[in-house]
């Protein structure tokens, strides 16, 4: 009963910070509200006993990438960015029901499919060791391509960002 | 499906998973500010990110949390990169809605 509580909570934290991030029209409280969401979601991983990755999310998203966020939030002039929201009613109504009907379609695969098979809690949360051991034993042996592949998606990143940020218009300089 | 509330199953991780997405969605389609949308992008990777989880856990099965560090650095490297192609735009354009650069003319 108290994982329930706990989902529960946490369910509803991340779900009303996202919500905030959407609808705030600040960006700078748009950003507290995903660093907010960030934790929540470290959170929900950390209930679900992934506590490597619940750190990870952590230093990574709720740090590094929220820093990053605010940075460049801080950078730029945004005084007159009140109102960025999509303008005409027509496109409101139609980017809403595109979102809530979308949703619905994969709320309603999910419980036929569960209604089909049984409850989700039929399934059962199998004890195993979740050491960081396993884990890293099976991204060096059988997704090593993918993690050297990732080596060299993040050294032309890095490359690319530097590149980007020096840029002087390209091949439209004046 | 949502019968047994004391419960917690997969279906209602997967279930707050799609809800997230929609948000994220719904942030991308209705927000102009670019800022905004490279986090709205964020929250539909981080709710992908929780539905890996959630079927790793319940399946017994530790693939999805390595899916998941991919999807992570991956995301790390998607806003490093979103966010100096917005500092370049801001520079040039002196304006960070969308509405004002939809041309991508230099």
């Amino acid at each position: 009963m108290t994982e329930a509580i706990s989902f529960y909570l946490i369910q509803f934290i991340i779900l009303a910070s996202a919500l905030a991030v959407v609808l705030v029209p600040n960006p700078i409280y748009s950003a507290i509200s995903l660093a907010v969401s960030m934790t929540g979601i470290a959170a929900l991983f950390f209930s679900l006993e992934a506590y490597f990755i619940a750190g990870v999310q952590l230093v990574v998203y709720a740090g590094a990438v929220m820093v990053l966020f605010v940075m460049v939030v801080m950078l730029f002039d945004l005084k007159k960015e009140k109102r960025a929201f999509s303008r005409g009613t027509l496109s409101r109504v139609l980017k809403t029901t595109l979102s809530v009907l979308i949703f619905s379609m994969i709320a309603g695969a999910l419980s036929m499919s569960f209604s089909e098979l049984g409850s989700g809690d039929s399934i059962a949360k199998e004890d195993i060791t979740r050491s960081i051991k396993e884990l890293s034993a099976l991204l060096y042996t059988k997704y090593v391509f993918a993690f050297e592949a990732l080596a060299i998606l993040l050294v032309m990143v890095i490359v690319g960002a530097i590149a980007l940020a020096k840029a002087k218009g390209g091949t439209h300089a004046k | 499906m949502l019968s047994s509330i004391g419960e917690i199953g997969l279906n209602h991780y997967l279930i707050l998973s799609a809800a997230l997405f929609c948000i994220g969605m719904f942030g991308v389609l209705m927000r102009k500010n670019a800022l905004v949308i490279l986090m709205s992008i964020e929250l539909m990777l981080n709710a992908v990110n929780i539905s890996f989880v959630a079927f790793s856990r319940y399946q017994n099965n530790l693939d999805g949390f390595v899916m998941v560090f991919f999807v992570m650095a991956v995301a790390a490297a998607e806003a490093a990169v979103g966010l100096a192609l917005a500092v370049a735009i801001f520079k040039r354009f002196r304006e960070i809605n969308i509405r004002f650069f939809e041309h991508l003319k230099g």
